[in-house]
């Protein structure tokens, strides 16, 4: 052990260390970080706390009269207090972000009660996704299953395209895989909310299928329209930025700010369960299925 | 001995692994250029194939691809049967005709990852998606280079675990 604390292994270990010390404090000074900020988040009123408490010590005590073995005794008092306040920080942050949850969670409950939602939280992301999916963690032993809904309190997210026994891969908007049938408040045109890897860069969405003579302006807002039933009715998908003219006919697409930052988000909503959830997909099941039609649908 | 000290660097490998996997699947914590993140599980692969047989350079191979199948939303076995193929004769390649030193891995890292990376964007986007120049361009390119940062760092991290762990007289 001893010729491995001296070995050129160990030096590249404290290397990669101090490497990775590096990048969090540049991801925790770059801004917008998810592990930057809750670093700071949880280690900020630790130190205050630890700060205080010391502070109050210093000021009780005469620290100059305290013999060596009374300091030893203080200190070794002080280290067992302050790890018993981490311990009740890491509780309280853990309450702290579950009743923010489920706040929010009640909050869009309570517009719209007929949607069964689980609250999840965004644990990873894949490099290798050009279109900026995620995994949550919650997966089929919560009621998730492919093809739910995922939103947040600003707005449709994107759509389950995995689900584990505890965690689930997610497609988000900015996907060519994900297709919403949209509408638009003002106009009522409706077209194909869907992503592409140009915009996805940006963050922005495309609404296809308008027709030549639209007349969407920028600013509008774009809302499902729960055809087909696979998402949920109105729900926010973000604002026109500007109309474009498509490349392939006479049609014209918008380019779509979503109400959520898809690159970023951290927080998520899964819809379990909706009213008319799945019903065209049964009906299509019982069409396709000449043997045991009546029995899909039930 | 000589078993022992095989499984302690085995075990080794695979926490470097999934913490690697922790790390690169991270939302935020690896900064992004252009756009991408890197795929750290790449060149750890690589570079392990290079210190050890090409059997367990298969075997960590498919363990990196199956991770890496795992993160992403897409065929399971894809990243794990590249990498495999991959490391096995990475690992055959620098036993048989390459001193295995710091440019080799370089050179290695940049055949295996460009050649993953190549296969990425053939199977999982141009053949699905639209406008796959602008993708190849925007994102694999960058992916593939910023991955080939972490190639010198891992490969020495690696190298530094194999001659502390491995038997002398081996």
């Amino acid at each position: 052990m001893r010729d491995f604390l001296k070995s050129s292994s160990f030096k590249v270990l404290i290397i990669t260390v101090v490497v990775l010390l590096g990048l969090i404090l540049y991801t925790a000074t770059a801004g917008g970080s998810f592990l930057g900020s809750l670093l700071g988040f949880s280690s900020a009123p630790m130190q205050g706390v630890t700060a205080a408490v010391t502070e109050n010590v210093t000021e009780f005590l005469d620290l100059d009269g305290l013999s060596k073995g009374q300091m030893r005794s203080l200190v070794n008092d002080l280290l067992d207090r302050n790890a018993q306040l981490e311990q009740q920080l890491a509780e309280f942050e853990n309450t702290k972000q579950e009743n923010e949850q489920l706040k929010t969670q009640l909050s869009i409950t309570s517009q719209r009660p007929e949607n069964q939602l689980v609250s999840a939280s965004v644990i990873g992301r894949d490099p290798n996704d050009v279109f900026y999916g995620f995994s949550i963690d919650k997966g089929t032993l919560e009621g998730v299953a492919v093809g739910d809904p995922v939103i947040s309190s600003r707005g449709l997210v994107g759509v389950v395209s995995q689900a584990y026994a505890t965690t689930s891969l997610v497609s988000c908007l900015l996907s060519e895989d994900v297709k919403v049938a949209a509408v638009c408040v003002d106009t009522r045109e409706s077209g194909t909310v869907t992503g592409s890897v140009s915009l996805a860069a940006s963050g922005l969405l495309r609404l296809s299928y308008l027709s030549g003579n639209t007349q969407v302006q920028p600013g509008e807002v774009i809302v499902t329209s729960g055809a087909g039933n696979a998402y949920p009715k109105d729900i926010l998908i973000g604002e026109v930025q500007r109309v474009e003219k498509s490349e392939n006919d006479a049609s014209r697409y918008a380019v779509i700010r979503p109400s959520e930052d898809l690159q970023h988000i951290r927080d998520v909503f899964v819809i379990v369960d909706f009213p008319g959830k799945g019903e065209e997909t049964a009906r299509i099941e019982v069409n396709t299925d000449p043997g045991g039609g009546e029995d899909t649908e039930q | 001995m000589r078993s022992f000290d095989r499984l302690v660097r085995f075990l080794a490998y695979i926490l470097e692994l999934l913490i690697l996997f922790t790390l690169q699947e991270t939302p935020g914590l690896t900064p992004a250029i252009f756009g991408v993140r890197p795929v750290l599980v790449l060149p750890a692969v690589i570079t392990i194939a290079m210190l050890e047989g090409e059997v367990a350079a298969l075997a960590f191979g498919v363990a990196g691809g199956l991770l890496c199948d795992f993160g992403l939303s897409g065929v399971l076995g894809f990243h794990a049967l590249i990498l495999g193929l991959l490391c096995f004769f990475v690992s055959l390649i620098v036993q048989l005709y390459m001193q295995n030193n710091l440019l080799t891995a370089l050179l290695m890292g940049f055949m295996a990852i460009g050649i993953t990376v190549g296969l990425q964007w053939l199977f999982l986007y141009y053949f699905q998606y639209s406008d796959p120049g602008h993708a190849f361009t925007h994102h694999y390119l960058p992916k593939f280079f910023y991955t080939l940062l972490f190639t010198p760092l891992i490969y020495l991290l690696n190298r530094g675990l194999y001659q502390a762990v491995a038997n002398p007289e081996t």
